[in-house]
């Protein structure tokens, strides 16, 4: 006997959410891969609350229900996040699948988690006991492994309005449609004054979880760009040593070098 | 029951919530336009137009188009729209085993009717996610640039 529950209301939603062992369904096109019979789904896709994209004055915050081409063309959307999403899948894909459903789907590949990454976004998640809000560098505990309880749903994510303008993305993939990322790579550099305000970087798809190391971009921030290319050899080595990929459809050298190149590139763009 | 739309008229499906629409399109209704290719969103055989946007049938379960309204090839060829875009594609022999072509037709009307004007590059990207193993797409853009010329005003 097949359990699914459709529902426009949030409330209801996290009602059943608590009482019932569902799978939430955001957009499905993760989930209808492997189109489950007896599974019992939850479906959100139709819940105003989760579909809004709004801002206050620190943060643009996108519904978790929100889908690709939704988020594509809203004005709030900032324009790292659009170029990821215009090289996602094809359009018909981006019609249906969500930003959420991305986040919660905890692959390292998953071409708008990394932007959420490299940005430092903040997830919201819910339960009918409450909500909290946290880093998404928290959401994700290792391979497929979420911080998310059984009767939570993530309601939100909130990304920075500041600091977002100079950034550098690239997806390397088999081809330009349909491909899943065999790297990508995001980066953020903000000089002000002279001196480099903030630097963030992410590597996806080259271990279990996307790789964002604020310790090491550190390194970086304060220095004017004549000091950042004295620490370049340095700060390329902390990289070296953290980047340990794993073999896919592609090797790990492959995903290595192409880790190292993308990361020379992005400082080469900024001067360094 | 999952009540919604399609191709104008109001139906109401005995399907589990969890089947694909495609095979509830193809059992159910016997509307066999949209074809099955892969089954995981990779090829666009299986589009139809959900809620005025293209999307792949396959990847969508039954229980969550409650309301909806669904479009699938069969809706389509009733319409003026289809008159060109058919033309268009029989014109310049854009279409060979036919497989890909209903999708491949609704792929071009979702991108005509946001962009009635698109240039080669837009209809590339419009069409990116329908495969196509015969033509090697060249004669299928040039049908809907020919398409987008012919029926001005339609989009």
């Amino acid at each position: 006997m097949v359990n699914s529950y459709f529902t426009t209301s949030l409330d209801e939603a996290l009602e059943i959410r608590n009482t019932k062992p569902v799978i939430p369904y955001a957009g499905g096109t993760d989930l209808m891969i492997k189109a489950d019979d007896q599974a019992s789904y939850l479906f959100l896709n139709k819940i105003p609350e989760l579909k809004q994209i709004r801002e206050d004055e620190e943060y643009i915050r996108i519904g978790a229900c929100a889908t690709y081409s939704e988020v594509l063309h809203h004005r709030l959307t900032p324009q790292i996040l659009k170029d990821a999403i215009i090289e996602l899948a094809a359009p018909a894909i981006r019609n249906l699948g969500t930003v959420g459903g991305n986040v919660c789907n905890g692959s390292p590949k998953g071409d708008s988690a990394l932007i959420f990454f490299v940005t430092d976004a903040l997830l919201r998640l819910g339960s009918s006991r409450g909500e909290h809000t946290l880093p998404i560098k928290e959401f994700y505990l290792g391979r497929k492994k979420l911080a998310l309880q059984n009767d939570e749903l993530l309601l939100e994510i909130l990304i920075p309005k500041k600091g977002l303008e100079h950034y550098y993305y690239k997806k390397i993939g088999a081809r330009n449609a349909l491909a899943i990322s065999r790297v990508s790579f995001a980066g953020i550099l903000n000089v002000e004054e002279g001196r480099i305000k903030n630097c963030a970087t992410a590597f996806g798809a080259v271990s279990d979880v996307v790789v964002r190391r604020p310790d090491i971009d550190q390194m970086m921030i304060g220095k004017t760009i004549d000091e950042a290319k004295d620490t370049k050899k340095e700060y390329l080595a902390a990289y070296d040593e953290t980047i340990v990929p794993i073999r896919g459809r592609v090797s790990a050298e492959y995903r290595k070098s192409v880790c190292m190149n993308l990361l020379q590139d992005f400082l080469e763009t900024n001067g360094i | 029951m999952i009540k919604f739309i399609l191709n104008g008229e109001e139906v109401n499906s005995k399907a589990n919530p969890n089947e694909r629409l495609l095979d509830v399109l193809r059992n159910e209704f016997c509307l066999t336009g949209a074809k099955c290719g892969c089954k995981e969103g990779e090829c666009g055989a299986c589009s139809v137009i959900l809620d005025n946007r293209l999307v792949n049938s396959c990847m969508v379960a039954m229980g969550s188009i409650e309301g909806s309204t669904v479009m699938t090839i069969e809706g389509y060829s009733k319409t003026d729209r289809f008159q060109v875009l058919s033309k268009a594609y029989a014109d310049v022999s854009a279409v060979q085993c036919g497989f890909c072509i209903p999708g491949m037709l609704l792929a071009s009307e979702c991108l005509l009717s946001e962009n009635p004007h698109p240039d080669e590059e837009e209809i590339r990207r419009g069409i990116s996610g329908n495969l196509c193993r015969c033509t090697g797409y060249n004669a299928i853009v040039k049908a809907i640039k020919n398409a987008a010329k012919e029926g001005k005003g339609l989009w």
